[in-house]
C-alpha cells in the first residue's frame, strides 16, 4: 500500500488516538456498571469506524493492526495479543461490508463489529485454552456489545457530525 | 483494555477449567454380602488395593465363605480354634463394643439371624421354640478369647457372625491404604460404612446424605453430614426387612428377645473422626461406629443418650425417632445440616 | 482529504436487521448451550454389572422405547425407566428422570424398593442376583455426594 505523507501522518495519529482510547476506557472501567470479564466499551472502535470510513478499509486495518501490536508491547502481554487481534480483526471483517451497504447507518456498523468483536475473542479464548467452554460466555457478550455498539455508534455519529466542515470530512 | 482482556482470559480459563480438573477412580462391586462404592482420587493402585483388601477380609470374616477363618471357628466350636491376631483382635473389640453397649451389640447373634433367615434368602418368623434353643446360644461370654492373641474358643453351638462389625473393620483397613498410598480425597460406602477422607475437590467437606427413613425408595434426606476425615454409618430397621401376616419384621435384633429391636427408633447415624494414628489392621472407630449404630439403634433414644455422655468413647449420632423428631448431637453442630422441609422437628443434645 | 464515504448518521430500520442478527446469534449460542447441558445433565449412562463383570451400558431414555431385562444366578431383573417422586429437597421433581428395577423375581426385593435413581453415582443392587445397575456421569447436581442409611 502507498501513502502519501498526510495519509501516514493521519494514520499514525489514528492509532495513537486510538491507542490513548483504549487506555483512556480503563478510568471509565465498564466492568464496574457490568461487572464481567471481558466486556468493555471498545472507544477505539470508533477510530476503527472513522478509519474506515474516512480513509478506507486498508488504512483502517493498517491503524487496528498498528494499536493492538503496539497495545500489547506497551502493556508487555503478547499473550493479550491473540485476544485483540482476533476480536479486532472479525470486527474489521464484519465492518468492511456493512459499511458498504449504503442503508445501514453507523450504529448498525458499530454494533456489527462490537458483535464480531466478541466472537473474536471468544475464538481466541478457544484457541488459546483449547476447550470450547468458552463459547458459553458468548451469549452474554453478545447482549453486552448491542449496548456498547450503540454507544461507539453514537460516538462516531458525534464525530462525523463535528468534523462536518473539517478537511477530514 | 488489556488488563480487561487478561481478566477476560481468566475467566474463560477459570470456566474452563471448572469441568475437567482431577478425576477419581470410581468403583463398584458386590462383597461382604453388600455393595462397595469407591471415590477415589489420587493414590497410585489406590482403588486397586483397597478392592483386593476388601476381597483380603472377605475370605477372613466371611461366614458364608466355607474356608474363611470365621467358619473354620464356627465349625470348630467346643474346641480352641487358632484364628490368628487379625480375627482374634477383631473379636476381643466386638466383646469390648458389646460390654461397653450392655449386650446391645453382640456377633453371636448369628444363630437367631439364621432362624430367621436374615441371612438367608427366605426370610420368616421363627418358631417360639427354635428361638429359646438358637438364644441359648447367644452371648458374648461364649467367645472365649484365648490370651495367646491368636487363639478362640467358642462355647458349643455358638456361632460368630461379624456382619455387624465386619464392614466398619475393612473401613478402617482401607483408611490406613488411602493413607499410605497417598491419597488426597476420596470416600468409600462399604454396604452403607462411609469413609470421607479429605475434602470435596472444591474444598468442601464430602456431603453425605442421611436417607429419610419414611422413604426409603426416595432421594430425600432427615438431613446431610458434612465430612473431613470421618465415619458414619447407618442403621435403621427400614433398610432390610419382610412383612408376614400383615407384620413388619426388620433386620436388627436385639440380643436380649430374639427379635427385631422396638426401641421407637427408626434409624441411627454415628460419626467418628477417621484418625490419623490408627495402627494398621487393627479395629478403630469405623469398627466402633458399625457396631454402635446397631447398638444405639437396639438400646432406643433414652438409653443411647445416656451412652453417648457417660459410655467414655468419641463420637456423635444422629437418632431419627418413631415420632418424628431428629435427635442430633451437639458435636455435629456445624457438621449436620437439617434438611428443610422434610416435616420432623430437629433437636439438638449435649 | 474527502471522505471516501459518507455515512448515515442516523439509525435506520436496516441497522436494526444488524441487531436482530446479533440477538439471534445469541439465542442460537443459548440454545446449543442448553442443549449441551441437557446431555450433559441427562448425560448419564447406565452401567450393568453382573458378577463383576460389565455386561450393559446405555443412556436411560433408550429405556422409554423398551425395558431391559438382566438374568443371573437364576434370577430376573427387569430395568426400565423410572420418574423420581422427589428430589432431595423434598419437591416434586417435575420429571426427574430415571431407571428403576420394575421388576424382580429375587426375595429379598432389595433392587425394587431402591426406587428410581436419577443421578451418577447412585445404584440399585440386588445382592441375589449379584447384578448392579449404576448410574455414571452426569455430576452430583448440588446433591450430596454420598447417601448412607
Amino acid at each position: 500500500m502507498k501513502l502519501t505523507t498526510k495519509e501516514l501522518t493521519t494514520c499514525a495519529l489514528l492509532t495513537a488516538l486510538a491507542l490513548a482510547l483504549s487506555y483512556l476506557e480503563n478510568l471509565f472501567p465498564l466492568a464496574a456498571a457490568i461487572p464481567l470479564p471481558g466486556v468493555k466499551l471498545g472507544l477505539a472502535n470508533v477510530v476503527t469506524l472513522f478509519a474506515l470510513y474516512a480513509l478506507g478499509p486498508g488504512q483502517a486495518l493498517l491503524i487496528l493492526t498498528g494499536r493492538c501490536l503496539l497495545g500489547a508491547v506497551f502493556a508487555g502481554n503478547m499473550n493479550a495479543l491473540i485476544f485483540s487481534l482476533l476480536g479486532g480483526l472479525s470486527a474489521m471483517g464484519a465492518m468492511i461490508p456493512l459499511s458498504r451497504r449504503r442503508r445501514l447507518s453507523v450504529y448498525g456498523v458499530s454494533i456489527g463489529g462490537a458483535a464480531a468483536h466478541s466472537c473474536g475473542q471468544v475464538a481466541a479464548a478457544v484457541l488459546t485454552l483449547g476447550s470450547r467452554a468458552p463459547v458459553g460466555y458468548l451469549p452474554v457478550l453478545l447482549g453486552v456489545s448491542l449496548l456498547t455498539g450503540t454507544v461507539t455508534g453514537l460516538l462516531a455519529a458525534c464525530l462525523f457530525r463535528a468534523l462536518g466542515h473539517t478537511s477530514l470530512r | 483494555m488489556r488488563r480487561l482482556l487478561a481478566l477476560a482470559a481468566l475467566a474463560l480459563l477459570l470456566t474452563a477449567c471448572a469441568a475437567p480438573a482431577e478425576q477419581p477412580v470410581e468403583r463398584q462391586f458386590l462383597a461382604m454380602d453388600t455393595a462397595m462404592t469407591f471415590c477415589v482420587y489420587g493414590g497410585e493402585n489406590a482403588a486397586a488395593e483397597a478392592e483386593a483388601e476388601i476381597r483380603r477380609l472377605e475370605g477372613l470374616l466371611s461366614r458364608t465363605a466355607a474356608d474363611s477363618a470365621v467358619s473354620r471357628l464356627n465349625e470348630r466350636s467346643g474346641q480352641q480354634v487358632e484364628t490368628g491376631g487379625e480375627l482374634w483382635r477383631l473379636l476381643e473389640a466386638a466383646a469390648g463394643y458389646s460390654d461397653a453397649a450392655g449386650g446391645a451389640f453382640d456377633v453371636t447373634i448369628a444363630p437367631v439371624m439364621d432362624a430367621w433367615g436374615f441371612t438367608e434368602e427366605t426370610r420368616q418368623v421363627p418358631s417360639p421354640d427354635l428361638l429359646a434353643e438358637r438364644l441359648g446360644q447367644v452371648g458374648m461370654e461364649r467367645v472365649r478369647l484365648a490370651e495367646d492373641g491368636v487363639s478362640v474358643r467358642l462355647d458349643p453351638g455358638t456361632e460368630v457372625d461379624l456382619g455387624g462389625i465386619a464392614k466398619g473393620y475393612a473401613a478402617d483397613c482401607l483408611r490406613t491404604i488411602f493413607r499410605e498410598a497417598g491419597s488426597p480425597r476420596g470416600w468409600v460406602s462399604l454396604g452403607g460404612n462411609v469413609l470421607a477422607w479429605g475434602t470435596r475437590p472444591d474444598g468442601d467437606p464430602w456431603r453425605v446424605g442421611v436417607q429419610d427413613p419414611r422413604y426409603p425408595e426416595q432421594q430425600r434426606f432427615v438431613g446431610a453430614l458434612g465430612l473431613e476425615d470421618a465415619f458414619a454409618v447407618t442403621s435403621g430397621g427400614y433398610q432390610r426387612y419382610f412383612e408376614q401376616n400383615g407384620v413388619t419384621y426388620h433386620h436388627i435384633l436385639d440380643p436380649a428377645t430374639g427379635f427385631p429391636a422396638e426401641s421407637g427408633l427408626v434409624s441411627v447415624t454415628v460419626v467418628a473422626p477417621a484418625g490419623e494414628d490408627a495402627p494398621a489392621r487393627t479395629p478403630g472407630n469405623g469398627a466402633m461406629c458399625d457396631a454402635f449404630s446397631t447398638a444405639l439403634f437396639v438400646m432406643g433414644e433414652e438409653r443411647a443418650l445416656e451412652f453417648w455422655r457417660n459410655g467414655g468413647y468419641d463420637f456423635q449420632m444422629v437418632l431419627v425417632t418413631a415420632d418424628g423428631r431428629v435427635v442430633s448431637t451437639s458435636g455435629l453442630e456445624g457438621i449436620f445440616t437439617p434438611e428443610g422441609e422434610s416435616g420432623y422437628a430437629y433437636e439438638t443434645v449435649s | 482529504m474527502p471522505m471516501r464515504r459518507s455515512p448515515e448518521l442516523r439509525p435506520t430500520v436496516w441497522d436494526g436487521l444488524v441487531v436482530l442478527a446479533v440477538v439471534l446469534l445469541a439465542g442460537g449460542c443459548l440454545l446449543a448451550m442448553s442443549r449441551a447441558a441437557g446431555r450433559a445433565s441427562g448425560g448419564l449412562t447406565a452401567v450393568v454389572t453382573v458378577d463383576g463383570r460389565e455386561v450393559d451400558r446405555f443412556a436411560p431414555e433408550e429405556l422409554l422405547e423398551a425395558p431391559r431385562i438382566y438374568e443371573n444366578n437364576g434370577y430376573t431383573l427387569e430395568v426400565r425407566a423410572g420418574e423420581a417422586v422427589s428430589t432431595p429437597g423434598g419437591q416434586p421433581a417435575g420429571g426427574a428422570r430415571g431407571i428403576r428395577v420394575a421388576h424382580a423375581d429375587c426375595p429379598t426385593q432389595d433392587c425394587v424398593r431402591t426406587g428410581t435413581i436419577t443421578r451418577g453415582g447412585q445404584s440399585a443392587v440386588c445382592l441375589p442376583a449379584r447384578i448392579i445397575i449404576r448410574l455414571e456421569g452426569g455430576g452430583t447436581g448440588g446433591g450430596p455426594d454420598i447417601v448412607i442409611g
